[in-house]
């Protein structure tokens, strides 16, 4: 899952980015952006992170 | 005979008809009718050589006054037969101002280097006793092995490509960026002359570069150490120490200040100034912040940090008087840090300087108000170690934003910064569960982030460095002064710290989980690592209490 967590991190940061090839109005890069960032943060707190908790030392 | 026009006629023409005015005195009464401006006056050789120069005597009788000190007999001259020429005045302005520029950025770059000893103590006064020597030896050894890293290849890819530095002389041997074409525009995406400062880059203004940008990529490095203190084990850390030198901070920092891809967001798609960070929010504790999450997340919470329900327990550090003493040294540093990235003091705007130094000395002021109120209002006592945190994270804040925003912004975003600082140390431990000794996730980390957004917020469009920033004409300007542009070239600089550097540092950390392995084992981290990874204890007359049981 750690994996699949980097890709969709790794998805957010090429969305933004290719968002000034995309559209060339300020608003929607700006929408693009913002989904790239969510889709980041989604990737690390909610796939990345999990993951790695499943074999927390604490729950051992 | 070369003769050079000078315009001050306004000048003279003040000072010939005898008026004369001192800083709070009363303003003259105004003249009845203005005098004629004086016609420009030619300057000759002849002029130059009749400047008087202090008698033997009077050099003899010494200075006390500091009159005769740095005259025109100060001047190099170029030939001894013709003597002081104005060839020879101008050459020496020109080089004053080049040096002026090279000794601030020079000093002020020692200032930055000091923030290591700040890190260093506010690190290991926040952990345990027991791993006072190896949280103090990684603090240490960082520099070092940060330095070698970015001497070898990290320069070059940071700044191989950036071209000439007017600030810094204007010589070019930094002049090989490689760049892909997308959507019809170049992107730049890392150096390729610097290495080992061989070649054209042996060169004197380089030099100044590369001190005061090893500075601060061993800045970024150090964040790391703080996160992942008090279990990582020592070859470990230098590996991943090394390759964070030679390759994560250099490549972002590249697309940030070397010429790179986020730097020509302004001139290729019209996005503001492109992405603007003026010292580093992002480009250094956003770098640190994100490797140090993913860190904390690969190598886990120390043992007896967490409850089996998974509520934290509190382990206090083992010095809090040095811990805030560290944070004071890192404020003295970042009066080398913001105000020295100006990368010079004369011509170009550089006088900012007082403006970026109290923009700084503000926000860190209202961080440590905004996070010291936030703890006691919700805990009922004013946390000493969050108040400090709170300092750190208003002058990370401030940062990017220093070279751009007036007074009254910089305080907004120091104390926003001193809450948010507060609120995201409790959301990394209470809901992502992770463990981070310093804070150093929610201090650069999220702050880094808040300052590089704060920048495209509040940046006034008053400052003018050269007349220009990342190519682009005129001053740097936030969204609530005109520009929404700048701010989605500062969003998509996020973008890219979370998205790209993140994935990045967790990949390269993944692999030496896997063939290294980060964590020491359980028996040593009871034990504490002074004695099995460094061979010695930090305090070896001290008597170490045993760990109290935590509660399970």
């Amino acid at each position: 899952m750690a994996l699949v967590g980097l890709a969709v991190t790794f998805a957010g940061f090429l969305l933004a980015a290719f968002s000034v090839g995309i559209t060339s109005s300020n608003t929607g890069r700006l929408g693009l952006v913002l989904v790239g960032i969510v889709v980041s943060l989604v990737g690390i707190m909610g796939v990345i992170n999990p993951a790695y908790q499943k074999n927390a030392v604490w729950k051992k | 005979m070369k003769k050079v026009l000078l315009a001050f006629s306004i000048t003279w023409g003040l000072a010939l008809a005898g008026v004369v005015v001192h800083a709070q005195a009363p303003a003259p009464e105004p003249a009845a009718a203005a005098p004629a401006a004086a016609a420009p006056v030619p300057i000759t050789d002849a002029d130059i050589k009749n400047a008087p120069t202090p008698k033997p005597e009077e050099k003899a009788a010494g200075d006390p006054a500091g009159t005769i000190t740095g005259n025109p007999a100060d001047i190099p001259v170029g030939d001894m037969k013709k003597g002081l020429t104005i060839q020879d005045v101008v050459g020496a302005v020109g080089q004053n101002l080049i040096a002026t520029n090279f000794v601030w950025t020079l000093v002020t770059g020692f200032l930055v280097m000091f923030m290591q000893a700040g890190f260093a103590i506010v690190e290991t006064g926040l952990a345990r006793a027991k791993n006072a020597n190896h949280t103090m030896m990684m603090n240490f050894m960082v520099y070092g092995v940060g330095m070698l890293a970015y001497w070898l290849i990290g320069f070059a890819i940071q700044e191989g490509g950036v071209g000439a530095v007017a600030n810094l002389g204007g010589t070019a041997p930094l002049s090989s960026e490689y760049a892909i074409t997308l959507f019809g525009k170049s992107w730049g995406l890392f150096g390729q002359k610097g290495m080992m400062l061989g070649g054209a880059t042996y060169d004197v203004g380089v030099m100044v570069m590369f001190l005061f940008q090893m500075v601060f990529m061993d800045t970024a490095l150090t964040i790391v150490t703080g996160t992942a203190a008090e279990r990582w084990k020592y070859s470990a850390f230098l590996i991943s120490s090394f390759v964070m030198g030679a390759f994560t901070y250099p490549i972002f920092a590249n697309w940030a200040w070397g010429g790179g891809w986020l730097a020509t967001l302004g001139s290729n798609y019209g996005l503001g100034h492109g992405y603007a960070d003026f010292a580093g929010s992002g480009v250094v504790h956003s770098v640190g912040g994100v490797t140090a999450l993913a860190m904390a997340i690969i190598i886990g919470p120390r043992i007896g940090k967490f409850k089996r329900d998974g509520t934290p327990n509190a382990i206090p550090g083992h010095d809090i008087t040095i811990v805030l003493l560290g944070c004071f040294i890192l404020a003295f540093g970042w009066f080398g840090f913001n105000p020295g990235s100006t990368l010079g003091a004369a011509a170009n705007g550089n006088l900012r300087i007082s403006s970026v130094a109290v923009n700084t000395m503000l926000a860190g002021m209202a961080g440590s108000f905004g996070a010291m109120y936030y703890m006691w209002m919700r805990y009922g006592k004013p946390d000493a170690s969050m108040t400090g945190n709170g300092f750190l994270a208003g002058l990370v804040a401030i940062t990017a934003p220093s070279g751009f925003v007036n007074p009254m912004a910089s305080v907004i975003i120091g104390v926003i910064a001193g809450v948010l600082c507060a609120l995201s140390c409790e959301f990394v431990e209470r809901v992502l569960k992770l463990d981070d000794v310093v804070g150093a996730i929610s201090v650069h980390g999220t702050n880094g982030i808040w300052g590089v957004i704060s920048l495209g917020l509040f940046a006034d469009g008053k400052s003018n460095y050269g007349g220009a920033w990342n190519g682009v004409p005129g001053s740097v300007t936030g969204l609530f002064y005109g520009d929404a542009g700048q701010l989605v070239a500062q969003l998509i600089g996020v973008a890219t710290l979370i998205g790209f550097v993140f994935t990045f540092s967790f990949v390269l950390n993944m692999i030496l989980e896997a063939v290294w392995g980060h964590r020491v084992a359980a028996k040593v981290e009871l034990e504490g690592l002074d004695i099995p990874e460094m061979g010695a204890l930090g305090y070896p007359e001290f008597v170490l209490r045993p760990e109290p049981a935590m509660e399970a």
